[in-house]
């Protein structure tokens, strides 16, 4: 039953979710974070270290020089060449040149000399990653299918030979119903459903006593569930793709989820499992080097292929091939060294070193191979050829659910597989409790809400206005009550380290000083967030036990540390100027120095509440003499613009993913080229940080060190951390066996797979 | 020649000064064009009308104008920014300088943001929101978004409802009357490219052009806006004005002007031109009120006039999100704003029209 839940949840591992437009083009961004292939490793201040002689006093990250009289002696030393000394000490140089028109001249003109040089190697390698993510590969290249696989055919061992010396241990193979089963075993509910359908939902009292009995499943036997009734869903944007390996936002997503099937799943403290509907055993060799996985015997697509161990060793090489460009997914399965199947049943996979982090880069969606062998060669990009097209349309699943009506920008519908859970006139598997699921497609939020208060779809995720303003009435609970919960998602501004204004973090530390965080949470927030204090909640295991204090607006303390920074108002203008190293493209190469005054753009999306939080740090910022414009943009743009650093500051948010090494993604100094590092983020002591909690295996001390990355994180202050987003959701009085965790009520196991109607109140 | 004409201005009433007094007749068009006259001067004192910041104020010893800042940021002194003021004025100058004083604009209220408690360092309170937000003796018009006084932001939300209507179709009128008349005098080949060029700039939705502009351009605001619609709005003038130059250039004065030895140039600007420009004048006014409506159009789609601007679009686009909340005024003050302009500049289209039309003349004039 819960089996057909585990696709997406492996995806929503893979993709840490950019929530950033609130509909389903969140997570368009993903697949080029990765595309690269890991290859990036320019650091924001590292480039040009091949044509220039770092002094080894001054190499980067050291603080030896502290004093304009110490700039002014090191340039003596080595001859009046100051650029070795900017990627180290920009402010301090700045200071010594201020005023100054001969240094100035001096440095200008060696940055411009020694730039032209940096440029080119720069730009060589920004092209070369841009490719390879937006084209799938070089046009010349012949396609070759799992070209980038590392391990050779004939590398792979005999499966005897592997056998003998793995020493292979079990690992838990389960139902996640059953799991959640045995949690409300010890659970009471708070409340009788019919009282919790006659409660508002207008104190946390309420809101638990209505969570726990909309949480109830159904009975083992399914008798108090309407195994006829159809779930109508609501989604924000339109799916592009059917095929899992192309999934890329949350509709996608959500949708594959249904009608695809995984491997592995994972369960509400992100807990990872074998998925016993689709699997027989999982062991892991005792080194860690290996995973192999029996898949069950009775495992059939849509159009009657069995599926076998084949299919996803041909999955992973189709994943594996830069001419298929992948969005998503091949982050993290890239990370494998292979992937064989050995028989029919019996596949595994290959990974190079022992980490915490080797058990989801085993998640990957799987593809009929019969469906696609012979066509990916010819049409790597999987969506163009008719043939492509054809399987887009009518795709052949292996999930519990195959799509039965598409109609663009309105509505997807699936019905439920006889031939997933019934094989050879035997029920081999639990019988999905909804016969169909409808995806309404509504993008404006008022229209949505409407719907849903008509009972023309059955959930809808709330805004806080709404929860606040236009869910109390009659009209709303007459058909639909209410719940939230804690969601692991964060807001943020992003400073972008490159920017001459953020390099400093003293003046990113003024940012969340300057700015009114206690207006956000009461009017913008409805009071119904909580501050953000880092990249962790409080309630995840990884964040610290004691949490750092979050900022507070103090604007005289603001205004001291852009004075120390070298932000002041010297010519009376009324707007903070200062004197700084520039770098026009955001490549990490400094262009010139010059005396500027504070005036920048921060870049949101146009959603109106998103605009309104930048417009009150425009309106901050203002009173301390910062001149700051708020520039929407729609999402797509919002994206490339990060995905490139083309920006000063921008407003973003980010959902969780299930490990914490997801996070690397977001703040490894190789991750600005090839990753979601948007705002250039570049620290050693992280980089090697999420090193050591990939390597390290004992979970206590693995924690201890994201809780320093954490810690470590928030006093760098590369984001100024807004608030944390809870799930608020509206569901119709039908639905039953609704359970939220830290990703939401749906992708988790059991997640949506535990949701039935009771046939009571048909 | 000169002489001549000036000889027969002063003996009867002129082609123009008769428009007047058939238009002042017009007691509807009458009314619109002091509404219209009387908006312009809400737009342009608007900062005097509904601001925080002081009309005037003397401080340690100078006389400020900081409510200047509302036209130009830079004009507001810096002096205040350096005294650590915060935009926050009342509380400040007392604090600061106790013999100071202030002219205030008539509502304390801003366009910019909310106004916040204690800003008078009275223990008042800020400017409630949401539901709280309905119209009231502190708030005329209620307030939208987290407290925006609705009041404020549509005062100074006039200036750019008119200078849209104005710049656009001053934009328009200026190409549509060249082309026509261009197309009109020189007739021939001239004359039917320019026409078919006219045709093609017509198949040109405006509204897809300015979505498409607004994606393209690195940061759009709202002078994009009047460009795209000054750009492709001129097709109706310049018809008008062609027809007109194709009739009058055969006409005696203009045979005479020629045979005098003028120039083309100033046969048609200085001698056609004020004769054709009546059936002109009428499409310019409805252009105003049309490139209005666009403005608040775009603004309620999200995009229109560059964030915290304030335009009358904006607060109906909030009135719009919050429907199902009730939230009644968002929707009200700018609506009325929206149609009572366009409505009398529909009204001084339509008085014009009349009035300049010699065949509508009242026989007794």
């Amino acid at each position: 039953m819960t089996f057909f839940r585990k696709f997406s949840l492996l995806l929503c591992f893979a993709t840490l979710t950019v929530i950033a437009s609130g509909c389903s083009r969140e997570a368009g961004d993903i697949g080029a974070a990765n595309g690269g292939g890991g290859g990036g490793n320019a650091a924001g201040t590292e480039t040009g270290a091949d044509t220039l002689e770092v002094k080894p006093n001054v190499v980067l990250g050291s603080v030896k020089i502290t004093t304009v009289a110490e700039v002014e002696q090191e340039l003596k030393d080595n001859g009046g060449n100051m650029i070795p000394l900017f990627e180290t000490v920009p402010n301090l140089l700045a200071e010594y040149v201020d005023q100054d028109a001969d240094k100035l001249a001096t440095l200008n003109k060696q940055l411009k000399d020694s730039h032209v040089k940096r440029s080119n190697l720069g730009q060589e390698k920004t092209k070369t990653t841009e490719q390879t993510v937006e084209d799938g590969g070089d046009e010349n290249v012949p396609f070759q299918l799992g070209d980038l696989v590392p391990m050779a055919d004939d590398e792979f061992p005999e499966l005897a030979d592997l056998d003998a010396d793995a020493e292979w241990a079990d690992k838990p193979v389960l139902d996640a119903m059953d799991l959640m089963r045995q949690r409300q075993e010890n659970e009471e509910a708070e409340a009788t459903i019919e009282e919790a359908m006659a409660l508002v939902n207008d104190s946390p009292v309420n809101n638990s006593k209505i969570r726990s009995a909309i949480g109830r499943l159904a009975s083992l036997d399914g008798s108090n569930a309407d195994f006829n009734a159809s779930w109508s869903r609501h989604t924000a944007g339109d799916v592009r793709s059917t095929n899992p390996l192309m999934a890329s936002s949350s509709a996608e997503f959500d949708v594959s989820g249904l009608i695809n099937f995984g491997l592995l799943g994972f369960d509400w403290t992100f807990t990872p499992y074998g998925s016993k509907d689709g699997i027989v055993s999982w062991q892991t060799s005792s080194d860690g080097l290996y995973d192999k996985i029996v898949l069950r015997d009775d495992l059939i697509w849509s159009d009657g292929t069995p599926i076998t161990a084949h299919d996803v060793e041909f999955s992973y090489k189709v994943i594996m091939t830069s001419k298929v460009p992948v969005p998503a997914v091949r982050s993290g399965t890239d990370q494998l060294l292979g992937v064989k199947a050995y028989d029919d049943r019996t596949v595994v996979f290959f990974h190079p070193d022992s980490l915490a982090t080797n058990v989801w880069n085993i998640l990957f969606p799987i593809i009929p191979k019969h469906v696609f062998e012979g066509s990916v060669a010819e049409d790597p990009t999987m969506q163009s050829s008719a043939y492509h097209v054809e399987k887009d349309e009518n795709p052949v699943t292996g999930g519990a659910y195959v799509i039965t009506k598409r109609v663009r920008g309105q509505e997807i519908t699936l019905e439920r597989r006889e031939s997933y859970h019934t094989v050879d006139g035997t029920q081999v598997r639990a019988i999905p409790y909804f016969k169909n699921i409808r995806f309404t497609i509504i993008e404006d939020p008022n229209t949505a809400l409407l719907s849903l208060k008509k009972g023309d779809i059955d959930e809808y995720q709330l805004t806080p206005p709404q929860w606040t303003d236009q869910t109390g009435d009659e009209e709303f609970y007459n058909k639909n009550t209410k719940a939230y919960d804690i969601e692991w998602v964060y807001f943020y501004f992003g400073w972008n380290n490159r920017s001459h204004f953020f390099r400093d973090v003293r003046v990113r530390k003024a940012m969340g000083l300057a700015y009114d965080h206690n207006e956000l949470l009461t009017r913008h927030r409805n009071n119904l967030d909580e501050a953000a204090r880092g990249i962790f909640h409080s309630t995840s295991p990884w964040s610290p036990e004691t949490l750092p204090e979050s900022y507070k607006q103090d604007l005289d303390l603001a205004e001291e540390l852009l004075a120390e920074a070298g932000w002041e108002d010297t010519d009376d203008d009324g707007i903070l100027d200062g004197m700084v190293f520039i770098d026009d493209g955001f490549d990490g190469q400094i262009d010139s120095v010059q005396r500027v005054p504070f005036k920048f753009t921060i870049v949101s999306s146009n959603r109106p509440d998103r605009v309104a939080m930048c417009e009150l740090l425009q309106e901050n910022l203002d009173q301390i003499g910062i001149e700051c414009s708020v520039s929407p943009v729609e999402f797509t743009t919002l994206q490339d613009r990060s995905r490139k650093h083309q920006f000063h500051a921008q407003f973003g948010g980010w959902g969780t993913g299930t490990d914490p090494d997801t996070s690397e993604n977001l703040w490894a100094t190789k991750a600005i080229d090839s990753g979601r590092n948007y705002v250039c983020y570049s620290s050693p002591e992280i980089d090697q940080l999420f090193i050591d909690g990939k390597y390290e295996l004992d979970p206590d001390k693995r924690r201890e060190i994201y809780r320093q990355i954490h810690l470590k994180l928030y006093e760098d202050q590369p984001y100024t951390w807004l608030y944390y987003r809870n799930a608020y959701f509206a569901f119709n009085k039908e639905l039953r066996g609704v359970n939220f965790s830290a990703r939401g009520p749906y992708s988790y196991g059991p997640g949506e797979s535990s949701i039935f109607k009771s046939p009571a109140m048909q | 020649m000169s002489e001549n004409e000036q000889t027969t201005i002063e003996h009867s009433p002129g082609f123009w000064s008769q428009a007047w007094s058939r238009y002042k007749r017009r007691k509807l068009a009458m009314v619109a064009l002091l509404f219209i006259v009387f908006l312009s001067g809400v737009a342009v004192f608007s900062p005097m009308i509904a601001g925080t910041k002081p009309i005037i104020c003397k401080y340690k010893g100078s006389i400020y104008f900081p409510c200047m800042g509302y036209y130009y940021s830079g004009w507001e002194n810096p002096i205040f920014q350096k005294d650590k003021f915060r935009r926050v004025y009342p509380r400040n100058l007392k604090q600061k300088d106790p013999d100071s004083w202030a002219i205030w604009p008539l509502v304390y209220q801003d366009p910019y943001r909310p106004v916040r408690a204690n800003e008078w360092g009275l223990g008042e309170d800020g400017n409630p929101y949401d539901a709280q937000g309905s119209p009231s003796s502190l708030n005329l018009f209620g307030t939208y978004k987290t407290g925006f006084d609705i009041f404020a932001s549509m005062v100074h939300g006039t200036r750019i409802a008119l200078l849209v209507g104005f710049v656009s179709t001053g934009l328009s009128a200026l190409i549509g009357i060249c082309i026509g008349a261009i197309a009109g005098y020189i007739g021939g080949w001239v004359d039917i490219t320019l026409s078919r060029f006219i045709e093609v700039v017509m198949c040109v939705p405006s509204l897809v052009l300015i979505l498409a502009l607004l994606a393209v351009v690195e940061s759009p605001n709202i002078f994009h806006v009047m460009a795209v619609l000054g750009l492709t709005g001129w097709t109706g003038m310049a018809r008008l004005t062609r027809a007109e130059f194709l009739k009058l250039r055969e006409s005696e004065f203009v045979a005479a002007a020629r045979c005098l030895g003028a120039r083309p140039t100033r046969i048609m600007f200085r001698h056609i031109l004020p004769n054709s420009l009546a059936p002109v004048l009428v499409p310019i006014a409805f252009g105003i009120a049309a490139a209005i409506l666009v403005e608040a159009a775009l603004s309620l789609l999200g995009f229109g006039i560059s964030p915290p601007n304030p335009s009358w679009g904006t607060v109906l686009n909030s009135g719009r999100e919050k429907l199902q909340s009730g939230y009644w005024w968002q929707l009200l003050f700018p609506g009325i704003a929206i149609f009572l302009t366009v409505l009398a500049y529909n009204l001084i289209g339509e008085g014009l029209q009349e009035s300049t039309d010699p065949r509508l003349a009242d026989p007794r004039d």
